[in-house]
């Protein structure tokens, strides 16, 4: 919309109203096919109406693709801006007093820095910190202000304790989630894996656990990630052993040596132990890898009456057990490492 | 500052009370209340060599607030039988108050293309299909419909002798049948006074 002709000094031609609007042409573009001007923020509205010029009704080519609505439009012919630009027209601020006349390009830069105008932003001379508007100042209440403030931030505190009590009840279910899954893995150890697949594909499709695993190589069943898929073969294996019976803890050897510890990892592997888990049991067959409640005779002594209260599976055929974590959490995590360990006896296992 | 359509409306006010044509006489605008400009009383004169010559036409025009983006709504509020427009409600088929609207356009411009349809027609364009079957049919019988309808409502100067259609109205008029129901029912069935007997009471 243009400026009410009222405001200049002087006669303004006729050439420089804008025929949308009917005042003096603020910003003016042109069509570029027909050569009609108009305030740039009138013909943009009509543009939206109709694609055609709101004086002779030449059709206005529509916007291509990518370009802006007003591809059609250009700047207006630099004689009639010079014509616009010299224009002598009155401060808006005249009202309250402002007696400045100045030509039209240089009228932004005097609101800018008019004296007069009312809403000219001012710091508060009170200390409060705001910036208001110079006609509110004599009704500008720091304490108010400040107030209201003090209840914008309070509405922000409030709604990210309430976003942060969300997240927190959403980890939970998210624990409460994975101790589930974990339950489900462990009580399918002893029966079929095949019903434990059975299980799982009746659950929502999984979130990888980890991105990072590399996909399962011996598994045809490879929908399933490479966690669950361990899980199953671990199951299935521990399925076939058989729950051990030590008749002399006393037996134990904490430091087994490499001869005893191969002997021991050619019989899990012939056992059927999956090849990521016997690495990860054998390295866990001496007793500098063994829990706190194992790690060192003292400990094995203080403990010794907890012993009974192990899951065992035979190593079939030796004189050794394999203690897995997924079957011994009630022993607590002093007592268990992940995912679990061998224990070698000089004799006593049946 | 006021909205763009008030402002307009303003200016377009001082231009229709300043034109030519107003000084002659031939289209006028009145405010009916000054704290609502969107609402404005609009009169054409019949031009001359048309039934509706000397007629003085109200139209009822309403600006709407995205004017002059959408063209103003303009109807007729003098009852008048033209092709282009309803002879009931007084609406106006004009290109320019639909599709053709240009946000250049003012009400003057509005003012005077309604003065211009009185003197040419577009038949084939209708408002009112049975006016326009009329002017294309019978163009004598619809000159003279149309001027009896001019000097009846509009005022238009009586330069003739509406004898024998006074006669078929007033006939209808004693059969308890309005002023305006016999004459629309008569304009409509050719002045056919059987016709317009049978229409009323069927
Ligand atoms: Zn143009
Ligand atoms: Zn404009
Ligand atoms: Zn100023
Ligand atoms: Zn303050």
């Amino acid at each position: 919309m243009g400026y009410e002709v009222e405001r200049f000094v002087g006669v303004v031609d006729e050439e420089l109203f804008c025929p949308i609007c009917g005042l003096v042409l603020d910003s003016p573009l042109q069509i570029k096919d027909c050569e009609h001007c108009f305030c740039g923020s009138c013909i943009e509205e009509w543009l939206k109406h109709q694609r055609v010029c709101p004086v002779d009704r030449t059709p206005v080519p529509p916007s291509c693709e990518g370009s802006s609505l007003t591809s059609a439009l250009g700047p207006a012919p630099r004689i009639l801006r010079n014509l616009l630009s010299r224009l002598r027209i009155k401060c808006e601020n005249e009202v309250f007093g402002c007696q400045t006349v100045t030509h039209l390009e240089g009228l932004q830069l005097h609101l800018n820095q008019c004296e007069y105008n009312p809403r000219r932003p001012v710091e508060c001379d009170r200390g409060c910190g705001s910036v208001v508007p110079m006609d509110e100042l004599t009704q500008h209440n720091c304490i108010k202000e400040l107030r209201e403030k003090i209840t914008n931030q309070s509405l922000v505190i409030k709604t990210l304790s309430d976003q942060v009590s969300i997240l927190q009840q959403e980890l939970s279910d998210q624990r409460q989630e994975m101790t589930i899954l974990k339950e489900l893995v462990r009580s399918s150890a002893s029966s079929s894996s095949n019903s434990l697949r059975h299980t799982l594909s009746l659950l929502p499709p999984l979130p990888p656990l980890s991105s990072a695993s590399p996909s399962s190589v011996s598994s045809s069943q490879s929908n399933y990630p490479d966690e669950v898929e361990h899980a199953i073969q671990t199951s299935q294996w521990l399925s076939l052993l058989r729950p051990a019976r030590i008749r002399h803890w006393g037996g134990i050897i904490s430091t087994p040596d490499s001869i005893l510890q191969s002997i021991i990892r050619q019989a899990l592997s012939s056992s059927g132990c999956p090849q990521y888990l016997l690495v990860e049991l054998m390295a866990n067959a001496h007793e500098r890898r063994w829990p706190p409640g194992l790690s060192v005779l003292e400990t094995r002594q203080l403990n010794r009456s907890r012993y009974e209260q192990y899951v065992t599976k035979q190593v079939p055929g030796k004189q050794a057990v394999v203690i897995m974590a997924s079957e011994n959490e009630h022993m607590g995590d002093n007592m268990i490492v992940s995912p679990g360990m061998v224990i070698i006896f000089a004799h006593g296992v049946d | 500052m006021a909205s763009l359509h008030i402002t307009r409306v303003k200016r377009e006010f001082r231009e229709v009370v300043s034109s030519e044509e107003a000084q002659k006489s031939q289209i006028k605008i009145e405010i009916i209340d000054e704290s609502d400009l969107t609402k404005l009383k609009g009169t054409v004169i019949g031009p001359p060599d048309t039934p509706f010559e000397g007629g003085t036409y109200i139209l009822d025009i309403r600006i709407p607030d995205t004017y002059p983006f959408n063209p103003p709504k303009v109807k007729f509020v003098t009852k008048i039988w033209h092709p282009n427009i309803s002879s009931v409600t007084g609406a106006i088929c004009l290109d320019i108050l639909k599709d053709q609207w240009a946000a250049a356009m003012t009400l003057r411009t509005v003012l005077l293309s309604i003065q211009a349809l009185l003197q040419a027609a577009e038949p084939d364009d209708p408002q009112d299909a049975v006016v326009a079957k009329q002017y294309k049919g019978d163009p004598e019988l619809y000159r003279k419909t149309a001027k009896h309808w001019a000097q009846t409502y509009a005022g238009a100067p009586k330069t003739t002798d509406d004898a024998e259609i006074s006669a078929k109205i007033d006939t209808l008029l004693q059969m308890g049948i309005t002023e305006t129901k016999a004459r629309e029912a008569l304009s409509t069935h050719s002045w056919n006074l059987e016709a317009a007997v049978d229409s009323l009471f069927t």
